[in-house]
């Protein structure tokens, strides 16, 4: 398979620590790859998701991507790219209808292409009969679902998922893994992170775990587990970054 | 286009759901505007227009105190009610305990002194001339006095507005009595009349007129044609807790990291916030000018007189908006909480509206005050009405207020700039 995401000696500090957030990180991403990266808090991912998808320089290293045979930066690359945050990113005053519309047309999509994409969207994570409904008045699983279709919404090539499932209940989480496993057949590169790690051993095709800012681990979840002699991913963090508690 | 439209149209959606913060941007502005005008009329009312309930006690033994309060009847400012048989004292108390603001004690001696020095002065000048020999070098002037007791709650300026006003009056009998005197020492029982009838109506007029810069004079000032524009400016500017607030809230929401990785990136919203505002501080300008026009005349409040001209009325509003939404807009991409936003940004717009003339006019202030008034920019914004509203001024006269005003955009604009992006928002 091809890469699409190139990763290269990248490394963050921020201006009040004495430490790296991320040191000297380097690793590749697959086309169509459902990749997962995982850690104990504080470990760097949230860092390092945020310069993948340009919102934070690094010091220094770089990131490419490789979309339609050009080599783009993470800034020319965005609008490639989806990102479902952890916290919810939409305005919960506005209607779930009325969100998708204007980030729709943030992303140039075209009206007629829209509607077509919203209606989907919405009819597949079951949100149609609350679409005109403001979001403040959602449950936690129907705006952890509008979170998904806001940030799939323009069909992105890469889609960076934080912790997707986090606080829904379980009808809610099949249908998002199931809209995700979807997306990925059709062709998306999914990177991805959480803290439920069963969920993550079914979904992610290949992992990395990062601690303190660096990567200890990265592979296949079989090729982890033999080489560490563990028998699951949660007994692989806890070997590899130790049980004590993190801030 | 299409994007910025889309973002537009997202800003006033968000704008049209938050009730408390429409109250704030359209109500506040129409409660404040009025009740500082009421307040400012009535003020301006009590000493010009209505007559002011004066106490008066007259103890003078003579006729000179009924002629002093016959003279404040006819002058029409004040309604007299005298009670004569009230000591200083107890007319002190009698005035403050029946809400009199001023109370009027005519002593004793009043018409004996007011006789013997105005009689002293009358031969002196006829020795002078000559006509008379009587030598009135070693006559006693006696001291007498008005005594005016005023409500400690009367500003000083309507105390200063009434003892003038008395002084005139009393110059008046004066006056009178020592013509009386002149023309008894000539022989006459009394002035003759076609000299009176001239010597009281042909007084030269003083006239208070307005200076206007188009010699028009077609602007009147009055409580409405100040605090419309001023407390206008007010109101626009305090949509720093308004917009601040909301773009501090916009960066601090999950919302702002699914912006940051839309092509548009942030700079869209900043510009759709900034062109909405920009719209709200329009409206509030002339939702405040229309009820200024249409409502306060129903109200009885003098009608605010708009001036003739239009467009540097559009480019004056157009630039003060600009203004506070760019301070606003400053604030919020500086502040790090809604707190400090909010906080910060309302208390520094009080600051600039003390500093800037809004509540007391500059040129009252020490010279310091006044080199620190060209600091704030509401009072480049007031310079600016004042020169339209109150002047009839044109584009000359309004060439600071636009200059200053433009800098102080560019300025927010290239701070707000640098900060966003150091933060890589931008």
């Amino acid at each position: 398979m091809q890469p699409i995401i190139e990763i290269r000696s990248l490394v963050k500090q921020y201006p009040k620590s004495t430490i790296p957030a991320v040191s000297d990180v380097s690793f590749t991403v697959l086309k169509g790859e459902k990749f997962g990266i995982f850690g104990p808090n504080g470990a760097g991912k949230t860092t390092l998701i945020s310069m993948m998808c340009g919102i934070l320089q690094p010091l220094s290293g770089e990131v490419i991507y490789h979309v339609d045979g050009s080599a783009l930066d993470p800034r020319s690359a965005l609008r490639h790219i989806g990102y479902v945050p952890q916290d919810f990113a939409f305005y919960p005053e506005l209607t779930a209808r009325q969100n998708l519309v204007y980030f729709g047309k943030m992303y140039g999509i075209p009206n007629p292409e829209l509607n077509k994409r919203m209606d989907n969207l919405l009819e597949k994570l079951g949100l149609s009969h609350v679409k005109d409904k403001k979001i403040m008045t959602f449950s936690g699983g129907m705006k952890r679902r509008i979170n998904l279709a806001i940030g799939i919404l323009n069909e992105p090539k890469i889609l960076f998922l934080d912790e997707p499932t986090v606080g829904v209940d379980v009808q809610s989480k099949h249908a998002i893994i199931q809209l995700l496993e979807e997306l990925n057949q059709n062709g998306t590169s999914i990177l991805y992170t959480s803290h439920h790690l069963k969920e993550a051993e079914d979904f992610c095709d290949r992992i990395a775990l990062i601690d303190k800012g660096r990567i200890i681990g990265l592979g296949t979840l079989n090729s982890l587990t033999e080489q560490h002699q563990v028998e699951n991913l949660e007994e692989l963090l806890i070997r590899l970054t130790g049980k004590t508690m993190r801030d | 286009m299409r994007k910025l439209l889309a973002s537009i149209v997202k800003e006033l959606q968000l704008l049209a759901h938050d009730k408390v913060g429409l109250l704030l941007l359209y109500l506040m502005p129409v409660v404040l505007v009025f009740i500082i005008t009421v307040v400012q009329d009535s003020a301006f009312k009590l000493v010009n227009d209505n007559q002011l309930e004066l106490l008066v006690t007259n103890a003078d033994k003579g006729n000179l105190g009924d002629s002093l309060v016959g003279m404040l009847k006819r002058s029409g400012n004040f309604l007299i009610d005298e009670k004569n048989d009230l000591s200083e004292k107890k007319l002190q108390e009698e005035g403050l305990s029946g809400g009199k603001l001023a109370s009027i004690y005519i002593p004793e001696n009043f018409s004996e002194a007011i006789e013997n020095n105005t009689g002293t002065i009358t031969k002196l000048i006829l020795t002078e001339f000559g006509v008379s020999a009587d030598s009135a070098s070693s006559s006693v002037r006696k001291e007498t006095s008005l005594n005016i007791y005023f409500d400690p709650i009367l500003q000083e300026n309507f105390q200063y507005t009434l003892v003038t006003n008395l002084q005139t009056i009393v110059a008046g009998l004066e006056n009178k009595v020592m013509l009386e005197k002149l023309f008894g020492e000539m022989g006459y029982d009394e002035i003759p009349e076609h000299i009176a009838s001239r010597m009281t109506g042909e007084q030269t007029p003083v006239l208070a007129k307005p200076a206007s810069l188009d010699g028009k004079q077609k602007l009147t000032p009055n409580s409405t044609q100040h605090n419309v524009p001023a407390w206008s400016i007010f109101a626009m500017f305090f949509m720093v807790v308004s917009l601040g607030g909301n773009l501090v809230k916009e960066r601090l929401s999950g919302s702002f990291v699914r912006l940051m990785t839309i092509p548009p990136g942030f700079s869209f919203t900043l510009v759709s916030k900034m062109v909405v505002y920009l719209g709200v501080a329009v409206s509030q300008l002339f939702l405040l000018f229309c009820i200024g026009y249409l409502i306060f005349p129903y109200m009885g409040l003098p009608q605010l007189q708009l001036p003739d001209a239009v467009l540097q009325l559009v480019v004056v509003s157009v630039l003060s908006g600009m203004a506070a939404v760019s301070y606003a807009v400053l604030i919020g991409t500086y502040a790090r909480s809604q707190e400090q936003a909010n906080g910060f940004g309302a208390v520094s717009i009080v600051i600039f509206a003390a500093i800037g003339g809004i509540w007391v006019p500059t040129f009252v202030m020490p010279d310091y005050m006044q080199t620190v008034a060209l600091f704030s920019p509401l009072h480049w914004c007031l310079e600016g009405y004042y020169v339209l509203f109150l002047k009839n001024g044109d584009w000359n006269a309004l060439t600071s207020s636009i200059i200053f005003l433009s800098l102080f955009n560019v300025v927010c604009q290239i701070l707000t700039f640098v900060k966003l992006k150091i933060q890589n928002y931008l």
